[in-house]
């Protein structure tokens, strides 16, 4: 990375399928247990839509930590506004579609499946034509897009409170509550490798800030349902999402103290030799 | 709307806007986010341990659209007649409010991240930087995210301006205006004029010279808060002074315009803002090219 150390592969303890199963199946099922309960009336269960976006957030900041070890510094940012703008288009493909054959519960998965096509295409193009023969690319780009669909699918649908387009499109583009939803979901994205960048970034430190940057987008996305679903089940979301901010919070604080050492100090001077 | 209310409209737009731009930067400063945050970050590995707040939220436009969305769609639920109804002011400052929290938080993560991940060059972990800085640089967002919210509410409301977009989606995009502006105008002034200041026009600039930023101050070794002195001084104020004229000139030339010529009047008057404002560039920097320079040993091009 421009910031510290030659690049390479970035050592895990958690393997890449490891991360993505979870962040699929956990993302899927939250995402369509909230809306089936939700067109059953029962708009509590709202919140696990945002608990699949949560985990998404950790694979697509997994993958965006693998991609970014081979030395991309600057482009720890672009890549997650990349993986949003992937994902916003087959998000909102994928729910339309399913409008459209008059199927609502399609529209997650035909968002997923267009968003690792795409992520497929810009990383063949990104390895290919440009060059930049990174191993990993083509399959991190797949993954990050992937993760921007969940992301911005459970998101809306938590807002919401359901999966059907026209009921999105109503309560969440055109509000513009899309606004926080996506920049949270980059931000959800790229910010735990992008703050952790270094030579000693661990993937567990930055696992763990990625749960509560996605923590912090279903608080807020929470306090959105609010005006626009039932207030019961948008308090009900913003408060899971404040505790699993502050679980995984203090948590990431721990990791970073363990990973610091000796230089964890409440104050003083620069370390010898430094002057 | 009577053209009187417009032009007032547009000034408080304009000055909201200035209040905006110049805290953004100081903000942005005291964290050394943007242009000097790579000097800042490679300071420890060229061998200079430091102890500035370095955070880095992504860059500036995104974070600063991130208070702005985040501010402006809190403000919106709070204004939703299902919920409180509540004043757009206090709706609009208790958005703000939640920004700023958003904003301490992912200050404090990239703080403590990032030196975490430089144990092996001697980086320490300060939590007394963390403590000093950090509600500086969140009272520094909010005034910026207030009053950018504050511009996206007059801009959106239906009996003020009116404009088409929702809400949320005006504020972020005046959140990545004002920190593209905040990172272009005004990071400059300390990422390169704070470190190079003592080296001579034009000559050049070292990469082994960028741990220098984080060293020494007016007295003592450097810290966030005399960035934030020096950068009050001129960067601040010049990124406001930007962002104002920005919001000012083009609410202007639109608000006075729009009946001229069937709506291409302002059109018009735009593109000989951008024209004016091009050639007066140009010749300041000549200007400052034939007073300061050229460096003096320069004899001119060497063959290489």
């Amino acid at each position: 990375m421009s910031a510290g150390g030659p690049g390479g592969e970035a050592a895990s303890v958690e393997t890449a399928n490891q991360v993505d199963a979870k962040g699929i199946g956990i993302g899927l099922v939250g995402i369509y247990i909230a809306a089936i309960a939700a067109d059953a009336d029962i708009p509590y269960l709202i919140f696990l839509a945002g608990i699949g976006a949560v985990f998404a957030t950790k694979m697509g900041a997994d993958a965006v930590r693998r991609v970014c070890s081979y030395g991309i510094g600057t482009g720890v940012p672009s890549i997650g506004m990349l993986a949003l703008g992937m994902g916003l288009i087959s998000a909102m493909f994928g729910l339309a579609f399913g409008a459209m054959i008059g199927v609502s519960y399609v529209g997650p998965i035909v968002g997923l499946v267009l968003a690792i096509a795409i992520g497929f295409v810009v990383g063949t193009l990104a390895n290919k034509i440009i060059k930049l023969n990174i191993p990993v690319m083509e399959r991190c780009l797949m993954e990050i897009a992937g993760a921007g669909v969940l992301v911005l699918t459970g998101l809306s649908v938590m807002i919401a409170g359901s999966m059907d387009f026209v009921v999105i499109s109503e309560k969440v583009i055109t509000t513009g509550y899309i606004a926080p939803v996506f920049i949270l979901g980059a931000l959800g994205i790229l910010h735990p490798f992008n703050a952790s960048l270094g030579p000693d970034e661990t993937q567990d430190r930055t696992m763990v800030h990625a749960l509560s940057c996605g923590a912090i987008a279903m608080m807020i996305g929470g306090v959105c349902s609010i005006a626009v679903i039932d207030p019961v089940a948008g308090i009900i979301s913003t408060v899971i999402g404040l505790a699993i901010w502050y679980v995984t919070f203090m948590g990431f604080v721990k990791l970073v103290k363990r990973d610091a050492g000796a230089g964890w100090v409440g104050t003083g001077l620069l370390p010898p030799g430094a002057m | 709307m009577d053209p009187a209310m417009g032009m007032g409209l547009v000034a408080l737009m304009g000055a909201a806007a200035t209040v905006a731009g110049c805290s953004e930067d100081l903000e942005s400063d005291i964290g050394s986010q943007s242009n000097p945050n790579s000097q800042v970050q490679l300071a420890a590995q060229v061998g200079y341990p430091h102890r500035i707040f370095n955070k880095a939220i992504s860059g500036e436009p995104p974070s600063n659209a991130m208070y702005c969305a985040v501010g402006a769609g809190v403000a919106m639920v709070l204004m939703s007649e299902s919920v409180m109804s509540a004043s757009p002011l206090i709706a609009i400052a208790i958005g703000a409010f939640v920004a700023a929290l958003l904003n301490g938080v992912f200050s404090t993560t990239s703080y403590l991240g990032r030196n975490a991940s430089q144990t092996r060059f001697n980086q320490y972990v300060y939590l007394d930087v963390l403590r000093n800085q950090i509600l500086s640089i969140m009272g520094h967002a909010y005034i910026a995210t207030f009053c950018i919210v504050l511009i996206s509410y007059v801009m959106w409301n239906q009996n003020l301006i009116g404009h088409p977009f929702p809400f949320p989606v005006i504020a972020l995009i005046w959140g990545l205006c004002v920190g593209a502006i905040g990172s272009s105008t005004g990071d400059v002034h300390y990422g390169a004029e704070r470190e190079f200041q003592d080296f001579k026009f034009g000559s050049g600039l070292n990469a082994a010279d960028s741990g220098n930023i984080t060293r020494f101050a007016e007295a003592g070794v450097r810290s966030s808060m005399d960035n934030a002195w020096f950068c009050s001084k001129f960067g601040g104020p010049a990124t406001g002074i930007a962002f104002g004229m920005v919001v000012f000139l083009d609410n202007w030339r639109s608000t006075a315009f729009t009946e001229v010529l069937n709506g291409w009047g302002a059109v018009i008057a735009g593109l000989l803002i951008v024209l004016l404002l091009v050639v007066y560039n140009r010749k300041i920097e000549t200007y400052a090219r034939k007073k300061y320079g050229p460096f003096p040993e320069y004899a001119g091009d060497i063959e290489a």
